[in-house]
C-alpha cells in the first residue's frame, strides 16, 4: 500500500496559512497566509528552517505566492488589492514594486513560461496580466473581464503564452494575445460550483481543476484537425471534460496540483485530507481512468488549502492548512 | 443586464448576486426618524401609510433616486442603469414632443418648449456606416428625421468642440508656464471622455483629479451655450429650452447629470437628455422608417461646423483631436515652431501612442494617447509613483477612443467589431478639417457670448471642476 | 420604496425557550462532554438582529430544531430564516452566525450555515457566499463590517438596549 509519510511539519503562521509554493530549483518553499508575513524555507543541513520572514509589503492577508521561473522574484497577491514584486539577491528579499490597480483582494498569481508576463486575479472578477519591462518595472499589458464573478485562480500554460482561469462563477476559461488585445478563447463548463483552482499537466495538453462541488475534473485539449473527431473553431483548440472524479472528497477542494516530475495530482480538501491520484497505465486519453493510490485523513488539523509538488524530487509534497501548520510529505510506494 | 457603460465603468461594480434593488445603498442612507416605527399601510393606489401608535396616519414619500445620487455614490453602477433609462431616454424626448403638440392643440403654444438637438459627429459617422452614407447625407438626414418629429434646432457639437479645444489650448500653455511652482500643473489630462472622469473620482481621488483639464467637454459647452448665449440671445427663459445631445457613448448620460451643470435659478440642466446612436437608430425604426428614406433637411449652421455649405470636422482622430492641437499650439505659441506632419509611435499597443515634439536648444515636449482601461492604468499608476514624463495625455475609457464608443451602432452579420470601427472611423475622416479658430460663426459667437480670450465670462462658462468621492463605509452595505 | 429603512419593519416577534439548566456533570472539570445541540443553538440565539433591537431567537431567525450538531463527526449544520424574503440582511445574518461559531466552537468543527430551504429570494447566492471561506475572511478583515458582525455578537447591548 502507497503512503505519504509526514516529513516534518513547520509552525510559523500565527494564522491560517493559504498557500505554499517551490521555488523552480526546489531549494527553498515560500508560505503564506492571514497573518500577512511569508515565510521562506530551507533546508540547512538535514533540517528545514525557516530562513526568511517577509512581512512588510501587505496590509491584509496574503493568498497567494509564486516564483519567478528564473527563481529570482517572488511574486505575493494579497486581500489589501495589491500584489508585491520581491527579488531575491544573495538570499535576502527585498520588495521592488507594489501593482496597484484591482479594485479588491487579488486572489493568485502566476508567472508565464518565460518571466516576462505575470496575471493576477482579483474578486473585482477580473485578470490582470503585466508586462516585466526591462528596468524591473511592470506595465499592465491588459485587462480582462471575462468573469461574472470572484476570479479564484490563474496560472500559465508550462510553455505557451496561454493563461487558465476559474472562478466563482463555476467557469475554467482560458485566455490568448489576439491582434492586439488578450482575449477569452474558450470557456470550460461543467462544475456546479466555485472552481477553486486549476493546472496544466507537463505537456500542457491537459487541465484538472477542482471545485466546491467536491469534485476533480480532467480536461483534454483537442488541436483543430484532431483525429478523434472533436469539432474546432477557427485555429482555437476544443477543451473537453474526459474525466470527473466525484464522490471522493467529502467537502470543498480548496487545491489541485499536477506533479510534472510524476505525472501524480495531489488535492488539499476542506475534509482536511489530502489524497493522490494517478493516472492507470495504458489508460485512453480520451476517457482516463484515474485512481485514488493513497490519502492521508487529518492531514492536517483543520481544512487542507494548498498543495504543491516539488519540483524535481519525486514525490515529495508539501501542504498547508487553515490550522497554520505547513508540512512536507513523502510519497512512498511499499 | 448587460451593461451599456465604458468598461472603466463596470470594472469598479461588484454588482454580484444582489439584486439591483438590494443593491443600491441609498434608501440606507435616508435619516432615521426618531421614535418607535408604528405601522406601515399599503393603499390601493400603491401609496404608503405609517401609522404610528395613535392612530395617525403619514403619508410616506416615496424615496427616489436621480443619477445625481448614483454619481455622488461610491456603489454600484449598473443599478444606474435603470434610472438612466428613465431619465434620459428617447422616450423622454417623445414625452416633450407630445407635451409640445398638445400645448398647440390647446392654444398655449406660448408654453411650449424650445427643442434643440446636438449631434456629435462620432454619431453621424456611425449612423453614416451603418446606412451606407456620407456624412453630409447623414446630417441632413437627420435634421429631416428629427425636424419631422417637432424638434426646432438641430446642431453639431464639432462647434462646441472649437471652445474647448481652444479652452484647453489655452489651459495647457497656462500650467507648463505655471508647472515649475506647481507640481500637479503637468500632465495635464483630458477631460472630456465622462468615463474616465467617473472613474478617477470613483477610484483614485486627490491623487488625480488636479491633473485632470478643467476644460469641458463639447457636451457641456454646447449646453453652456444652448443654456446661456442662445437662451439669452433669443430672450428664451432656460427652463423652456429643452436640450437633447445625440452621443456616442452612454457615460455621456452620468455627465449631464452632473450638479455641475445644473442651472439654480431656472432649475434646469445645459443638457437635459443624451441619447446614443444606438437609441436614435431604435427611433427610426419605432417610426418605422429607414434613415436613407427620410427627406433631407439642411442643418441649422448657428451652432454646427460648416463653411460654403460643407460640413467640417477637426484633425487628430475619432475621440476629438485634443493632443494633436494642443501640440501644434504649444510648439507656435511656447516655441515658435509650426507643426504640419505629427508622427504618433505606437507603444504597448495600438491604444497607447506617443509624441514627441523636438526643438533644438529647447526642452522636448511629450504627449500621448491612451485609450481603454488597460493603457488609463499605466498612466494613473505612473502618475502616482511621479514617473509619468508626460505633459499632455488623451485619455479615452474606450479601446480605439470615441468612434467605439458604448453608444455607437453594433455590428451586423458578418462584420466583426474591429472591421466596423474602421469604416466608422474612416467615415469620420472622410470630410474636410478645420481650425478651431477659423471659421468666422466661432469668433463672433466667443466674443459676442465671452468678451475676451480669458475673461471671467470664459473661465466660468468653458471650466468645471470634479469631486473626490469618499468610499462608503457603512457595513450594511459593503459587499464581500 | 417606503422611505422607512427597515426592511421588515413590523417583524413578528416571537416568545424565546428558557434557559438551560446546568446539569452537575456538566460543572465537573474531569469529565469532557460532548458539545450538543442545546449548547450550539445557546451560542447563536443571543445573536442580535443588525436592524432590530431583538435578537435572533426573539425573530424566529435561528430555531433549536434547526441546529443539527454531530460531535463525534466533527460536524454542526444550521439553517436560518431571514423574517421576510427579500431581506438584504441575510447574508450579514448568516456571517454572524458563522462568526460567532469561529469564535466559540473548537477548530475541529467544520460548520456549515445556510437558509432554511424556500426562505429567501435568492437563497442560493447567499448560501454560495457563506460557504466561501475565502470571501468570510476578507469579510472579517474588512474593519466597517467587523463592526457591525461584532455588534451583533455583543449580548450586552441587548441586555442594556
Amino acid at each position: 500500500m502507497a503512503q505519504l509519510k509526514e516529513v516534518c511539519s513547520f509552525d510559523g503562521h500565527s494564522d491560517r496559512a493559504w498557500c505554499v509554493a517551490w521555488n523552480p530549483s526546489g531549494t527553498l518553499l515560500a508560505s503564506s497566509g492571514g497573518d500577512k508575513v511569508i515565510r521562506i524555507w530551507g533546508k540547512e543541513g538535514d533540517n528545514w528552517v525557516c530562513k526568511s520572514i517577509l512581512s512588510e509589503g501587505h496590509q491584509r492577508t496574503i493568498r497567494a505566492v509564486g516564483w519567478s521561473p528564473c527563481g529570482s522574484y517572488l511574486a505575493s497577491a494579497s486581500f489589501d488589492a495589491t500584489v508585491c514584486i520581491w527579488s531575491r539577491k544573495e538570499g535576502e528579499f527585498e520588495c521592488i514594486a507594489t501593482l496597484e490597480g484591482h479594485e479588491n483582494e487579488v486572489k493568485a498569481v502566476s508567472w508565464s513560461c518565460t518571466g516576462s508576463l505575470l496575471a493576477t486575479c482579483s474578486r473585482d472578477k477580473s485578470v490582470w496580466i503585466w508586462e516585466v519591462t526591462e528596468d524591473e518595472d511592470f506595465e499592465c499589458a491588459s485587462v480582462i473581464s471575462s468573469h461574472t464573478q470572484d476570479v479564484k485562480h490563474v496560472t500559465w500554460h508550462p510553455n505557451k503564452e496561454v493563461l487558465a482561469s476559474c472562478s466563482y462563477d463555476n467557469t475554467v476559461k482560458l485566455f490568448k494575445e489576439e491582434i492586439d488585445d488578450w482575449s477569452c478563447y474558450s470557456t470550460l463548463e461543467s462544475h456546479d460550483s466555485t472552481v477553486w483552482k486549476v493546472c496544466f499537466d507537463k505537456s500542457g495538453s491537459r487541465l484538472a481543476s477542482c471545485s466546491d462541488d467536491k469534485t476533480l475534473k480532467i480536461w483534454q485539449e483537442y488541436l483543430p484537425g484532431n483525429t478523434e473527431g472533436v469539432v474546432t473553431t477557427g485555429n482555437n483548440p476544443t477543451w473537453k471534460c474526459v474525466s470527473t472524479l466525484a464522490g471522493i472528497h467529502d467537502r470543498t477542494v480548496y487545491d489541485v496540483d499536477w506533479s510534472h516530475v510524476t505525472g501524480y495530482i495531489a488535492t488539499a480538501c476542506g475534509d482536511d485530507c489530502i489524497r493522490v491520484f494517478k493516472e492507470e497505465d495504458c489508460s485512453d486519453k480520451n476517457q482516463p481512468s484515474f485512481n485514488m493510490i493513497c490519502s492521508v485523513t487529518k492531514a492536517h488539523e483543520q481544512d487542507v488549502n494548498s498543495v504543491c509538488w516539488h519540483p524535481k524530487i519525486p514525490g515529495l509534497l508539501a501542504s498547508c492548512s487553515d490550522d497554520g501548520s505547513v508540512k512536507l510529505w513523502q510519497y512512498l510506494e511499499n | 443586464m448587460a451593461s451599456n457603460f465604458s468598461g472603466a465603468l463596470q470594472l469598479t461594480d461588484l454588482n454580484d448576486f444582489i439584486t439591483p434593488s438590494q443593491e443600491c445603498i441609498k434608501p440606507v442612507k435616508i435619516d432615521r426618524k426618531p421614535g418607535k416605527v408604528g405601522k406601515i399601510r399599503i393603499e390601493d393606489d400603491g401609496s404608503y401609510l405609517s401609522v404610528n401608535d395613535e392612530g395617525q396616519e403619514t403619508r410616506l414619500e416615496k424615496a427616489k433616486i436621480t443619477l445625481n445620487d448614483c454619481l455622488a455614490c461610491s456603489g454600484c453602477i449598473t443599478s444606474a442603469e435603470s434610472v438612466l433609462i428613465t431619465q434620459q431616454s428617447q422616450e423622454e424626448l417623445y414625452k416633450v414632443l407630445k407635451e409640445n403638440l398638445r400645448l398647440q392643440e390647446t392654444g398655449q403654444a406660448e408654453q411650449q418648449k424650445l427643442v434643440v438637438v446636438s449631434i456629435a459627429p462620432q454619431c453621424r459617422a456611425s449612423l453614416a456606416a451603418k446606412y451606407k452614407l456620407s456624412v453630409q447625407e447623414t446630417a441632413a438626414k437627420l435634421t429631416g428625421f428629427f425636424k419631422k418629429i417637432g424638434v426646432h434646432y438641430v446642431f453639431d457639437t464639432t462647434f462646441s468642440r472649437n471652445f474647448s479645444l481652444l479652452e484647453s489650448c489655452r489651459e495647457f500653455v497656462q500650467r507648463y508656464k505655471e508647472s515649475e511652482t506647481n507640481k500637479t500643473a503637468l500632465p495635464m489630462l483630458s477631460s472630456a471622455c465622462p468615463g474616465w472622469i467617473c472613474y478617477a473620482e470613483k477610484t483614485h481621488g486627490h491623487y488625480i483629479l488636479p491633473y485632470i483639464s478643467t476644460t469641458k467637454s463639447p457636451q457641456q459647452i454646447m449646453g453652456s451655450l444652448v443654456k446661456d448665449y442662445m437662451a439669452t440671445s433669443r430672450g428664451v427663459p432656460a427652463n423652456l429650452i429643452y436640450h437633447v445631445t445625440v452621443m456616442p457613448c452612454f457615460d455621456k448620460k452620468l455627465e449631464a447629470s452632473r450638479s455641475d451643470f445644473y442651472n439654480d435659478i431656472y432649475s434646469t440642466r445645459d443638457v437635459d437628455c443624451v441619447i446614443t446612436s444606438v437609441e436614435v437608430d431604435t427611433m427610426l425604426q419605432q417610426e418605422g422608417i429607414s434613415l436613407n428614406d427620410v427627406e433631407p433637411v439642411e442643418i441649422d449652421n448657428i451652432f454646427t461646423q460648416i463653411h460654403e455649405g460643407q460640413l467640417l470636422n477637426h484633425a487628430g482622430g475619432g475621440s476629438g483631436g485634443y493632443l494633436e492641437h494642443i501640440l501644434k499650439y504649444t510648439a507656435h505659441n511656447l516655441f515658435g515652431q509650426d507643426v504640419t506632419q505629427i508622427n504618433y509611435k505606437v507603444l504597448r499597443n495600438q491604444d497607447f501612442q506617443e509624441v514627441t515634439l523636438e526643438v533644438p536648444g529647447q526642452p522636448v515636449i511629450k504627449m500621448a494617447l491612451a485609450y481603454g482601461f488597460r493603457n488609463i492604468q499605466n498612466i494613473v499608476q505612473k502618475i502616482k509613483r511621479g514617473k509619468c514624463t508626460y505633459h499632455f495625455v488623451e485619455i479615452m475609457a474606450c479601446p480605439s477612443g470615441c468612434n467605439n464608443g458604448g453608444g455607437q451602432i453594433r455590428p451586423e452579420g458578418e462584420e466583426t467589431p474591429k472591421e466596423l470601427v474602421d469604416r466608422v472611423t474612416a467615415t469620420y475622416n472622410s470630410i474636410g478639417n478645420s481650425l478651431p479658430d477659423s471659421l468666422k460663426t466661432v469668433v463672433d459667437v466667443y466674443n459676442e457670448w465671452l468678451g475676451e480670450v480669458g475673461s471671467e465670462k470664459s473661465r466660468k462658462l468653458l471650466h468645471t471642476q470634479y469631486h473626490e468621492v469618499e468610499k462608503m463605509t457603512n457595513a450594511l452595505t459593503i459587499k464581500w | 420604496m417606503s422611505q422607512n429603512d427597515l426592511d421588515n419593519a413590523n417583524p413578528t416577534i416571537y416568545e424565546v425557550g428558557s434557559e438551560r439548566a446546568i446539569l452537575p456533570e456538566e460543572e465537573d472539570e474531569s469529565v469532557t462532554d460532548k458539545i450538543d445541540t442545546r449548547e450550539v443553538f445557546d451560542l447563536i440565539r443571543v445573536i442580535n438582529d443588525p436592524e432590530h433591537p431583538l435578537t435572533l431567537e426573539e425573530l424566529n431567525v435561528v430555531e433549536q430544531s434547526k441546529v443539527i450538531v454531530d460531535d463525534d463527526a466533527n460536524k454542526v449544520t444550521i439553517e436560518f430564516t431571514p423574517t421576510i424574503p427579500h431581506c438584504s440582511m441575510a447574508t450579514l445574518i448568516g456571517l454572524s452566525i458563522r462568526v460567532k461559531l469561529l469564535r466559540s466552537l473548537p477548530p475541529r468543527f467544520k460548520v456549515d450555515v445556510s437558509i432554511t430551504p424556500g426562505a429567501h429570494a435568492s437563497e442560493e447566492a447567499v448560501n454560495k457566499q457563506l460557504a466561501d471561506k475565502e470571501r468570510v475572511a476578507a469579510a472579517l478583515e474588512n474593519s466597517h463590517l467587523i463592526e457591525v458582525v461584532n455588534q451583533c455578537l455583543d449580548d450586552q447591548k441587548r441586555k442594556l438596549g
